[in-house]
């Protein structure tokens, strides 16, 4: 029973240790003077997280939003709301699924990657040698990543949204035959943009901030074997997924919970 | 000045989860000269380097680099002194993602400001010091074992560091890359009058290039002294170790219980 | 470090995309406008009961959206309900003073709003007038309440 116990204190202590190491990596290696080198380290990684996710970010958009339309017209038409849903359809996608979805894709698209990148530069000894050649390979490696990472994510988001509510106009309007004013003008009536597409905006980047921590951490501090570059890629995107619903749930009570 | 040792190390303690690597090592590694650090495997030598680098940190002891105290620097300085040091991995550690010649400019980018020709007269130079001047469009992914070792020694030359350290360079090398990094290790040295730090278990191909040895077992120097004191070494355990017999003091047995009991109990007690 | 100009066009492309993406949310989706959107006046309602009305809900008249809902609070001079509107100014000293408003419901569930109708009178209402005719919203249980009590005592 006591060992038991004992041994809870030291997960506890085990954890609360791997959180400390992680807020100072993200402090040491988000912090730095921007030059031109990193300039172009930056922009390489946008293109691998960003441009290189957007289509399966889009594709899911698109589908999410033709299943919200279809979805919602069959509930909306029993209580002869069907106008509705343009709004149901934005307002779904712009404060909840588009930040969700895009970040649970986000972390098993670029995320996974970007831990087994580095922990594969770790196992090779690249970091050491980065090291010992004199450069730090938090500011080389770990900084534009965390920043393309931070950066890209948002922008997914609100490409996730505008597929999506486009997706919701093709299904709606084009196929079920909902009047395509009351589609948009429902939603402009209803959507605001500080209260919704801003607070949506704020979740995404809280998440894009947390996806790539969670990620470019977890490939730094990493058993360098190739079972540790597995569990860690592993690791990644079960701990990226729980943190943004676990986040998601926090913001939204703390957004629109209290709204009268 | 010259006289005096250029990597002091002093009492040092390191130990990693419960298991104690060095209880008390000291070693001086002279200035100009080749030292062999000589050990069987898994008694800390890679962790011995890395120690002389400064990425890992002595539960107690000191290391000084021409005499500054590695462990007591701040980030910022230390870095600098790496400037002065370069290092080759057991796997050569290039980067992936960069071709032959862009690793080895790869220093010279982050560390000087010279005109992308120098860089490249540099680059070419220190490639056809290791006889790949041929392979610099190449990637790191398209080279053999030895040919990527050499690519590392031409980066770790790029900056003329003061001080080299070799992580096993003979390791895995098939008889003729592993004669060319010999050659190549020692015409380094006399060329370029650098301190180099050879951490190896091939005995037969370090002993042939070192000036000096220390050999490390169970955490501390078991013996020092030039290659020829320790071949006539009377100390056993020296004396296996150098001359590769399988059974001596150091038993070819991981500790285990009394075989006949270990094979007799299996059925019955457990 | 070797420079692509497919990537860098193609990041360049991503975030451009980003920035078409959220102005298309702004404009077409939450419906902001460009145009000076400052052109409005305020008009004050006193409602005995809004029922279910918010921030925000729109204004109509003749079934035109002609504004929106900026504030509502409780007057404490008479203990009912203060709603601030903001009209399009355009409408500004054009509306009669006998103007009523009401809190009507769209469909049968759907949220609450309110219906301006202009009366008669040749005076005019100016920036920051109140509406003194209004009509509370129907609350579904005091009707209840209403059509119960009256059978009762039938």
């Amino acid at each position: 029973m006591i060992r038991h116990i004992a041994g809870l204190g030291r997960r506890g202590c085990e954890l609360l240790e791997a959180m400390g190491r992680a807020g100072l990596f993200l402090a040491q290696s988000a912090v730095g003077v921007p030059s031109r080198e990193g300039f172009y380290l930056w922009l390489r990684q946008m293109h691998f997280v960003g441009v290189l996710s957007l289509a399966i970010v889009m594709v899911s958009g698109l589908f999410i939003g033709m299943v919200l339309a279809l979805q919602g017209y069959t509930i909306l038409v029993d209580f002869g709301a069907e106008q509705a849903l343009g709004q149901m359809v934005a307002l779904s996608l712009l404060r909840e699924l588009s930040p969700v979805v895009a970040a649970l894709l986000f972390a098993g698209r670029a995320g996974s990657a970007l831990t087994a990148e580095i922990g594969l530069m770790k196992a090779t000894e690249q970091l050491s040698s980065m090291e010992m050649i004199g450069v730090d390979p938090l500011r080389r490696v770990v900084a534009p990543r965390l920043w393309a990472g931070f950066v890209a994510l948002p922008l997914l988001t609100v490409g996730f949204s505008v597929v999506g509510i486009y997706g919701g106009y093709l299904v709606g309007v084009e196929w079920l035959g909902v009047f395509d004013g009351s589609y948009w003008g429902n939603m402009q009536s209803s959507v605001d943009f500080i209260g919704d597409v801003g607070n949506g905006m704020v979740k995404s980047l809280v998440f894009a901030l947390v996806v790539t921590w969670i990620a470019v951490f977890q490939g730094y501090d990493l058993i360098p074997t190739s079972e540790g570059i597995s569990r860690a890629t592993t690791r990644t995107v079960v701990y990226s997924s729980l943190a943004v619903l676990g986040l998601d749930f926090v913001l939204t009570a703390v957004m629109f919970g209290g709204l009268s | 000045m010259s006289d005096s040792p250029f990597v002091v190390i002093d009492g040092l303690h390191f130990s990693r989860g419960d298991k104690d690597i060095f209880r008390g090592v000291s070693l001086n590694i002279p200035r100009g000269k080749i030292t062999a650090i000589m050990g069987p495997s898994g008694t800390g030598k890679t962790t011995l380097l890395k120690l002389i680098g400064g990425q890992l940190t002595p539960d107690a002891g000191r290391v000084e680099i021409d005499g500054q105290r590695v462990h007591a620097l701040s980030r910022k300085v230390l870095f600098r002194l790496r400037r002065r040091m370069g290092m080759l991995f057991q796997s050569g550690a290039l980067f992936s993602d960069l071709s032959v010649f862009e690793n080895v400019a790869f220093p010279l980018r982050v560390h000087t400001d010279l005109p992308e020709a120098m860089v490249r007269d540099l680059v070419l130079m220190k490639l056809e010091a290791v006889g790949l001047r041929g392979a610099r469009e190449l990637m790191p992914s398209e080279l053999s074992g030895g040919m990527t070792r050499r690519v590392a020694l031409a980066r770790a030359l790029a900056l003329d560091p003061e001080l080299i350290l070799y992580d096993e360079p003979f390791v895995g090398q098939d008889p003729i890359s592993m004669g060319v990094l010999v050659q190549l290790i020692k015409r380094v040295n006399e060329a370029l009058g650098l301190t180099a730090v050879v951490v190896s278990h091939d005995i037969k191909e370090t002993l042939s290039i070192a000036d000096y040895v220390y050999v490390i077992a169970d955490g501390q120097v078991m013996a020092h002294g030039t290659p020829a004191t320790l071949d006539v070494d009377q100390d056993p355990r020296v004396s296996q170790f150098v001359h590769g017999e399988a059974d001596g003091p150091v038993p070819f047995h991981y500790p285990a219980p009394d075989f006949r009991h270990d094979m007799l109990g299996a059925g019955g007690s457990r | 470090m070797k420079r692509s100009k497919v990537m860098e066009l193609g990041v360049g492309l991503f975030m451009l995309a980003g920035i078409l993406g959220l102005v298309f949310l702004g404009l077409r989706v939450s419906g902001l406008t460009l145009g000076p959107s400052g052109d409005t006046f305020t008009l004050e309602a006193n409602f005995s009961n809004i029922g279910g009305l918010k921030p925000r809900a729109k204004v109509t008249m003749a079934g035109v959206n002609v504004g929106r809902v900026s504030a509502i609070e409780l007057d404490t001079d008479w203990y009912d309900a203060r709603v601030v509107m903001e009209l399009d100014g355009t409408l500004e000293d054009r509306l009669s003073r006998d103007t009523t408003a009401a809190i009507l419901t769209s469909g049968l569930l759907g949220e609450q709003y309110i219906g301006l109708s202009v009366g008669g009178d040749p005076e005019t209402l100016a920036d920051g007038d109140s509406i003194r005719d209004t009509q509370s919203a129907l609350v579904l249980e005091e009707l209840i309440q209403q059509f119960v009590s009256n059978m009762v005592s039938d």
